[in-house]
């Protein structure tokens, strides 16, 4: 009876939500703009999905150095959708409402597809976002390639993101090339997601 | 205020943080001003954080980074990686990190070059991540120190930051671990001495993709292994610092490897620590529930069955009202349930005194199983029809099982639960070591519950009519089936003398059963003179002086082996650095061993080759002298002794040979190698 009352601890735990290979999970969004998406709209391409948190250090390494605008510029052109996506909740550091997110992409002059508002932090749990930067690789059939790391210096040093190999990059050129993603997970580093 | 402005404002306060207010005071400590040529240097690096930031562990958990150090050194000396102490959990919004939420210090070794002279300075830049719940910032510290080469002596300045910071560090098992994964679990084993204090553990994994960092750990222990379930589907060698806390005892870290292999099922719970009343209530309804099961079961054991059986059969009777059995049926429940109660808080006051008991423990005592013998005698021979009983407050001549009155109802209840301890019936054991470790209040009433179960028949027979209505009608079957319910009785007794035996030896058993035959004689001679109607006292006063001497001529003496062990232990002082210098001056040839009460290995080796006879004569004829350092609290100068002896921990052991220097035994020991080195 211990056991069981145990294995339903276990079992109330958030669970591994996603794994590379297996279908990314569905969600629906609004923007920044007031659009809805799904991620069923975007089928056929890649999407590139990237939480962001505009008070954290790491997030600040990638975008003031231009290396986040240059990594979503990329990608864009190569004909991947790229979702920004903020999770911070209400009064948590970082959150933004859909007027606060355009004054940041403009600050930055980001270049994403879309900025995706998750208040409820409901797209990051479902993905099981941990850090800012997370980013997740989703091919054309709307399968998870990548998750992981922007790139492979885990550090706040912007002098860093010089000799990193962005892994964001990798995945998304593997993908096109019909090739299996060479790192296809590595372990996000960053300023946890500020969940409600 | 223009949003444009606010975002400036904004962004300069941001930006200003870092270099304006760091959040970590760090400082840099060396062992030694004047570090000696060509010999190590232990480095701290104290990180003081302030109040609600916290800094990462080497594995910083789901989010978070890894500190870096570059250091500048004088050409020719290298420093190690940083060493960390055991770390802290922090959820935050189902993120688990592994952090330090109080000043910590790590630890460096720098390689002095054996060419070094005159000034040495030591200089390192850190960058670390230092956080609240709320927010991150990545800040750089630049610490520095000059020494002099010299001697190498410590700094006493120094040496409470040193000795802290070593007995903060995880220690290495010298026992490998074993890992085994199913599905999506990991079962981690790792074996451990002195479990039972274990009140609480976790396992900190020192790389990405061993477990999942938020998933709970299953912590459980069987015999010596101590269990961790959780999430996760590792692969080859894995490691991590495992946390331990013990009852009484500061949390201590161990460095585990654990390689795949077998790992038993899950065993039994950790005991609740005493302030952890969450963990304690959620454990408190399954033990109780479990116990109450025990107590339901432990009615069908040969031990009690008989005496229920009669006593719901004098229910049967007619001419019992509906109260009178209420009320024999609360009586015989109150008798159950208070000797359940009584004997578990005697187990809880003897365990709160440090003795390690369980339940049945007066079992262990020759003297209590010897009482029960005769008593189960008794019994068996009143059921068989020797004599008959009459207690005090009830009519004379009335038998055991149908003792009238709420008295005697009460007695045969104490007297069921008294004889029920040797039966240990199923879920009792699980339940019983459950009530050990709840609180006191509620272990007390985990026993009571073992008590209703073991008193609920006979209440559910007393308050159901119906139930009452389906007993067979008595007749005189009834006196057929009290003498059939003699034999499992005379086995019970036969049982105990067995375990007699087995404690006291065969002339214990011997008495024991010449104690049971003279008390059989003597309740024969009541049973002749009820049945002519004489007075019993003569017989009866007989009987219990037979039974009393009998219990006092048991001869106290455990098994012959136990004897000899305790002979052969060796001799041993406390160790002290100083004191073995001192034996080696005076050209004593000493043994010194290390040990600590958590290390399995050193347990299994002071049970067997250290505790030999032989040994301990061979080391007495050759004078050898043996000194015990004893490491389970991390002292600060065995910790440095044994760093300097280049182990990574305990068990350690250590032969000074007359005038020669050192050699270090095996882990395994074997009263061979212990002789052999003690006489070459």
């Amino acid at each position: 009876m211990i056991r069981t009352l145990a294995l339903s601890l276990v079992l109330a735990a958030p669970a591994f939500a996603v794994t590379v290979g297996q279908p990314a999970p569905a969600f629906t969004a609004t923007d920044s703009n007031g659009k809805v998406h799904r991620l069923a709209d975007f089928k056929g391409k890649p999407v590139v999905l990237e939480w962001t948190n505009s008070g954290c250090p790491f997030v600040k390494k990638h975008y003031g150095a231009g290396n986040m605008q240059e990594t979503q510029a990329a990608a864009t052109k190569a004909g991947a959708v790229w979702l920004t996506v903020n999770s911070g909740a209400p009064g948590k550091q970082g959150h933004v409402d859909a007027k606060g997110a355009n004054a940041e992409v403009a600050a930055n002059k980001a270049k994403p597809t879309a900025y995706l508002l998750d208040p409820t932090g409901a797209i990051g749990r479902a993905y099981d976002a941990k850090t800012t930067p997370h980013i997740y690789v989703i091919d054309a059939k709307g399968n998870l390639a990548y998750q992981g790391a922007i790139d492979d210096k885990p550090t706040a040093d912007p002098a860093d993101i010089k000799g990193a190999t962005n892994l964001a990059l990798a995945a998304l050129n593997d993908v096109k090339a019909g090739k299996p993603v060479k790192v296809a997970t590595s372990k996000p580093y960053g300023c946890a997601v500020k969940y409600g | 205020m223009p949003l444009s402005r606010l975002l400036i404002l904004l962004f300069a306060a941001l930006f200003a943080v870092p270099a304006a207010a760091a959040n970590v005071a760090v400082t840099i400590a060396a062992e030694s001003a004047r570090p000696a040529p060509g010999k190590p240097l232990a480095i701290a690096l104290t990180f003081a954080p302030k109040p609600t930031w916290h800094t990462y562990w080497k594995n910083p958990g789901d989010a978070g980074i890894e500190t870096q150090a570059a250091w500048t050194l004088p050409p020719g000396a290298t420093a190690g990686v940083l060493r960390y102490p055991v770390p802290g959990r922090l959820l935050v919004s189902g993120l688990m990190n592994y952090v330090y939420e109080a000043p910590q210090t790590l630890l460096a070794e720098v390689q002095v070059p054996a060419t070094a002279s005159g000034t040495f300075p030591v200089a390192v830049k850190l960058d670390y991540l230092v956080c609240t719940d709320e927010i991150c910032v990545p800040e750089s510290a630049s610490v520095a120190t000059t020494l002099t080469i010299g001697d190498g002596a410590p700094d006493p300045a120094q040496a409470e930051t040193f000795a802290a910071a070593r007995r903060a560090m995880p220690v290495p098992l010298a026992e490998a671990a074993r890992y085994t994964v199913t599905g999506e679990r990991v079962a981690i084993g790792v074996p451990m001495a002195g479990l039972e204090k274990v009140r609480g553990a976790y396992f900190f994994p020192l790389r990405d993709g061993i477990v999942d960092y938020s998933a709970a750990q299953v912590v459980t222990r069987s015999g010596d292994l101590l269990r961790i379930e959780t999430k996760g589907a590792p692969t080859g060698r894995i490691d991590g610092v495992l946390r331990i806390e013990r009852e009484g005892e500061a949390p201590r870290g161990f460095l585990v490897a654990a390689q795949p292999g077998t790992v038993p099922a899950a065993g039994t719970p950790l005991a609740a620590a005493a302030d952890d009343s969450g963990a304690g209530a959620m454990a408190f309804l399954p033990a109780f529930l479990l116990a109450v099961a025990g107590g339901i079961l432990l009615n069908v054991m040969p031990c009690v069955f008989p005496i229920l059986s009669l006593k719901a059969l004098s229910l049967a009777k007619g001419g019992t009202s509906d109260r009178t059995a209420r009320r024999d049926a609360l009586a015989y429940a109150g008798g159950v349930i208070l000797v359940c109660v009584a004997l578990g808080g005697a187990i809880l006051a003897l365990r709160a005194g440090g003795a390690q008991v369980g339940w049945a423990f007066q079992l262990q005592t020759p003297e209590v199983i010897l009482g029960l013998l005769l008593l189960t005698t008794a019994i068996a021979l009143n059921l068989a029809g020797l004599f008959e009983v009459s207690l005090p407050g009830g009519g004379a001549g009335q038998r055991l099982a149908s003792q009238g009155g709420a008295a005697g109802s009460f007695w045969t209840g104490a007297l069921a639960a008294f004889v029920a301890t040797p039966c240990a019936g199923p879920f009792m054991a699980t339940a019983l070591a459950a009530a050990l470790v709840l609180p006191p209040l509620a272990g007390l009433a985990v026993f009571a519950g073992l008590g209703l179960g073991l008193a609920l028949p006979f209440v559910l027979i007393a308050y159901i009519p119906a139930l009452r209505r389906r007993l067979p009608r008595p007749g005189a079957w009834m006196g057929t089936f009290r003498r059939i319910l003699s034999v499992p009785m005379f086995l019970t007794a036969l049982a105990l003398a067995w375990v007699l035996g087995r404690q006291a030896g065969i002339d214990g058993m011997t008495l024991g059963l010449a104690g049971a035959l003279a008390l059989g004689l003597l309740l024969w001679w009541i049973g002749t003179a009820q049945a002519k109607g004489r007075p019993v006292w003569v017989p009866l006063g007989g009987a219990a002086v037979a039974a009393v001497l009998a219990i006092i001529a048991l001869p106290t003496a455990g098994p012959a082996t136990a004897q000899v062990a305790s002979a052969g232990t060796l001799a041993a002082q406390p160790f002290s650095e100083a004191r073995l210098a001192a034996l080696r001056a005076a050209g004593t040839p000493t043994f010194v061993y290390f040990t600590a009460d958590w290390c399995l290995t050193c347990k299994v080796n002071e049970r067997g080759a250290l505790r030999d006879a032989d040994v301990a004569k061979a080391f007495a004829a050759a004078g050898v002298t043996t000194l015990v350092g004893d490491w389970t609290n991390g002292d600060a100068e065995i910790g440095r002794f044994i760093d300097a002896r280049g182990a990574a921990g305990v068990p350690l052991y250590l032969f000074y040979p007359r005038g020669g220097e050192s050699t270090t035994l095996p882990q395994i020991l074997t009263p061979r190698t212990l002789i052999d080195t003690a006489t070459t």
